[in-house]
C-alpha cells in the first residue's frame, strides 16, 4: 500500500478553537437532540443553549493568553481583543435565548430556533478571530444566513417573512460588495491576511492608487452594511420591526459588536496605507449616520422601529471611536458597545414582557401608565431609556463621553459637536417613552409575559447600567486592556 | 491578445448589470435573485483573473468557497421567498410593502 502523506502538517494548537469547537458540536447535538423530543419538552433545548454558552465563555477565558496566537496555518487568531468581544457577543446569545423563552414557545420547530442562534454565534466567533479575508468572508455569511432565517422565523407572519426577504436581498448585496472589493485588494498585494495587505499596500507603486481606492471603497460599502450605518441603513427599520422581538434585540447587538470589531481589523491592520483617504469617508459617513438615526426616530410610533433608528444614531457615536484609530478611540467604541449591550437588551427585555397576541407592547401608546401598573419595571425602563440618551452618571453617558474626547483629541472638534448636538436632539425620543410611561393613563390592559428569568434580564440590566454608571473605571480599564493584539 | 484588464472590464460589466439590474427591477423577486448571482460571478471572474495574472492560487481557492456560499445563499433565499408567497401570495417587488415608515 503506498504511503499517503498529507500535504499540510497537522495544524497546530487547535486547542485554541476550543470555544467555537464546543459551539459548532453543541449546535449540531441540539439539533439532532431536537428530533427526539416531545413537543412540550423544547424548552429544554434553549436551556442547554444557554448552558453551552456559559461552557464556551469558561473556555474562552481559559484559552485566552496575553498575546496574539495563531492556529490553522496563521488563519485564525485567538488576542484578547477576539476574546473580549466573543465574551461580550456570548452574554448578548444569553440574553436573546432567555427573551425567547416564552415569546418561540407556541411557534413550530422551536428547537431549530435555538440551533440557528447558536450557528450565528458560531459565525461571529469565527470573524472576530479573523485576521484574514477567507475566514472572515465565511463567518460573515455563516451569521447572515442564519440571521436572515431568524428573522423570518414566523412563517406565517407576514411582516416576518417580509423583513427577511428585505435583509437578506441587502444583505447579499452588501457581501457582494466587499467581495468585489476584496479582489482588488488581492489583485494589488497578491494575498488575502490582513496583515501581508497592509504591508502590500505600503509599497504597492502609485500606478495602483486607483484600485487600491477601488477596493477600500467596497470592502468599506460592504462592512458599513453589516453595522447599519447611513446610507446603508435601509434594512434596519423594517427589520426590527418585522423580525421576531427576540431576534431583534439580539441582531440589535451581537453583530454590531462582531462587525466593529472586523471593521476594526481591517482599518488598523489591512488599511493603514490609506488611513487619510478612509478616516475622510468614514467623518462624512459618521455625521451623516448621527443625524438620520436620531432624526428619522422621532417621527416613529412604533417602539422596535423607534429603537431601530437609535441603532443607528448610536452606531455613528461607535463610528467615532474608529475615525480617531487610536488607542482612546478604539477603547472608548469597546466601552460603547459593552455598554449598549446591557441598554438594548433590557429595553428590549421590557418590550418582549409587554407582548400579548401580536403587536401589542410594540407601540409607544401602549407603555401609556406603566409606571401606575408596574412602577418596578417603568423604573427599569427609566433606568435605561435615561442611559441610552446619555443623561449623567449612568453608563451611556460615560460610553458616548469617552468616544467623543477621543474624536476631539484626535482633531475631529466639529464631528463632535454634530454628535453632541443630535445627541440632545435624541433625548427627545427616549424621555417621550418616560413621559408615557409617567404622566399618562392607562390606556390597555396589561398582560405581562412574567418568568423568573425575565425578570432576572431586566434586573441585572438595569443594575449593570446604574453600576456602570457610578463606577465606570473598571470596565474602561478592561477594554484597554483587550486592544492588546489588535494595537 | 486578450489582458488582465479585459477581464476586469468584462466583470465590471457583469457587477454593474447586477446592480442596476437589483435596483431597477420592478416585476419579481426571482430576477433579484439572478442579479446577486451575477455580482458573486463577476466577483469570481475578478479573483481568477487576478490569481492568473499574479501566478497565485489562493484566489482561485476563494472562488470555490465564493461558489459554495452563493449556492446556500440561494437556498436560503428562495426558502425565504417561498416563506414570503405562502402569506402575500405575491412575489411582485412592488408587493413588499407591509412594512413602512
Amino acid at each position: 500500500m503506498a504511503n499517503v502523506t498529507f500535504p499540510f502538517p497537522y495544524p497546530q494548537h487547535l486547542e485554541l478553537m476550543l470555544p467555537e469547537i464546543i459551539i459548532a458540536i453543541m449546535a449540531m447535538v441540539l439539533l439532532i437532540w431536537d428530533l427526539f423530543l416531545g413537543k412540550d419538552k423544547k424548552g429544554w433545548i434553549a436551556y442547554a443553549a444557554i448552558a453551552t454558552c456559559v461552557a464556551t465563555a469558561f473556555a474562552t477565558i481559559q484559552v485566552t493568553t496575553g498575546g496574539a496566537l495563531t492556529t490553522f496555518y496563521g488563519y485564525f487568531v485567538l488576542d484578547p481583543f477576539a476574546s473580549f468581544s466573543k465574551l461580550l457577543m456570548l452574554l448578548a446569545t444569553v440574553f436573546a435565548v432567555i427573551l425567547s423563552l416564552d415569546y418561540m414557545k407556541d411557534e413550530e420547530n422551536v428547537g431549530e430556533y435555538y440551533c440557528l442562534i447558536l450557528f450565528a454565534l458560531l459565525g461571529m466567533m469565527l470573524m472576530v478571530s479573523a485576521n484574514n479575508f477567507v475566514t472572515m468572508y465565511l463567518g460573515l455569511e455563516l451569521m447572515a444566513l442564519s440571521v436572515y432565517v431568524l428573522v423570518g422565523y414566523q412563517r406565517d407572519v407576514l411582516r416576518s417573512s417580509e423583513a427577511a426577504l428585505k435583509y437578506f436581498i441587502l444583505g447579499a448585496l452588501s457581501s457582494g460588495m466587499l467581495l468585489y472589493g476584496i479582489t482588488f485588494l488581492y489583485g494589488v498585494t497578491a494575498s488575502f491576511g490582513f496583515d501581508a495587505i497592509g504591508a502590500g499596500l505600503v509599497n504597492a507603486n502609485n500606478s495602483a492608487h486607483g484600485v487600491v481606492m477601488l477596493g477600500m471603497v467596497f470592502v468599506l460599502a460592504g462592512l458599513v452594511f453589516k453595522v447599519s450605518i447611513a446610507p446603508f441603513h435601509m434594512w434596519t427599520p423594517d427589520t426590527y420591526e418585522g423580525a421576531p422581538t427576540p431576534v431583534t434585540a439580539f441582531i440589535s447587538v451581537a453583530p454590531k459588536v462582531a462587525g466593529f470589531v472586523v471593521f476594526m481589523r481591517v482599518l488598523h491592520d489591512a488599511l493603514p496605507a490609506v488611513q487619510a483617504d478612509y478616516t475622510m469617508i468614514l467623518v462624512v459617513l459618521a455625521a451623516l449616520t448621527i443625524v438620520v438615526g436620531n432624526v428619522a426616530a422621532i417621527a416613529q410610533r412604533n417602539i422596535k422601529r423607534m429603537l431601530a433608528y437609535s441603532t443607528i444614531g448610536h452606531v455613528g457615536f461607535v463610528l467615532m471611536g474608529l475615525i480617531a484609530a487610536n488607542e482612546a478611540g478604539y477603547a472608548g467604541s469597546l466601552v460603547y458597545l459593552t455598554v449598549y449591550l446591557f441598554m438594548n437588551m433590557g429595553v428590549f427585555a421590557i418590550i418582549v414582557l409587554m407582548r400579548r397576541d401580536g403587536i401589542q407592547g410594540e407601540l409607544l401608546d401602549d407603555f401609556a401608565g406603566l409606571s401606575k401598573v408596574r412602577p418596578g419595571y417603568a423604573l427599569a425602563m427609566g433606568l435605561l431609556l435615561f442611559s441610552l440618551a446619555g443623561i449623567p452618571f449612568l453608563a451611556g453617558f460615560w460610553a458616548k463621553y469617552v468616544v467623543f474626547m477621543a474624536a476631539i483629541e484626535t482633531g475631529h472638534l466639529y464631528l463632535a459637536l454634530l454628535a453632541i448636538v443630535f445627541s440632545v436632539v435624541g433625548c427627545f425620543y427616549y424621555l417621550r417613552v418616560i413621559k408615557y410611561m409617567y404622566f399618562d393613563d392607562v390606556r390597555i390592559e396589561f398582560n405581562f409575559i412574567e418568568s423568573i428569568p425575565m425578570k432576572m434580564t431586566v434586573v441585572v440590566t438595569a443594575l449593570a447600567v446604574t453600576a456602570i454608571g457610578l463606577y465606570p473605571d473598571p470596565v474602561m480599564a478592561i477594554c484597554k486592556q483587550a486592544l492588546v493584539g489588535l494595537i | 491578445m486578450i489582458g488582465l484588464s479585459d477581464y476586469l472590464i468584462v466583470a465590471a460589466c457583469l457587477f454593474l448589470l447586477g446592480v442596476i439590474g437589483l435596483f431597477l427591477n420592478r416585476k419579481n423577486v426571482i430576477t433579484i435573485l439572478m442579479c446577486i448571482e451575477l455580482i458573486l460571478l463577476a466577483v469570481n471572474i475578478n479573483f481568477v483573473a487576478f490569481s492568473h495574472y499574479l501566478q497565485d492560487i489562493s484566489g482561485q481557492i476563494f472562488v470555490f468557497f465564493v461558489l459554495t456560499v452563493a449556492a446556500s445563499e440561494v437556498a436560503v433565499g428562495l426558502a425565504i421567498l417561498v416563506a414570503f408567497y405562502r402569506t402575500r401570495r405575491s412575489i411582485d417587488v412592488e408587493d413588499i410593502n407591509s412594512l413602512q415608515g
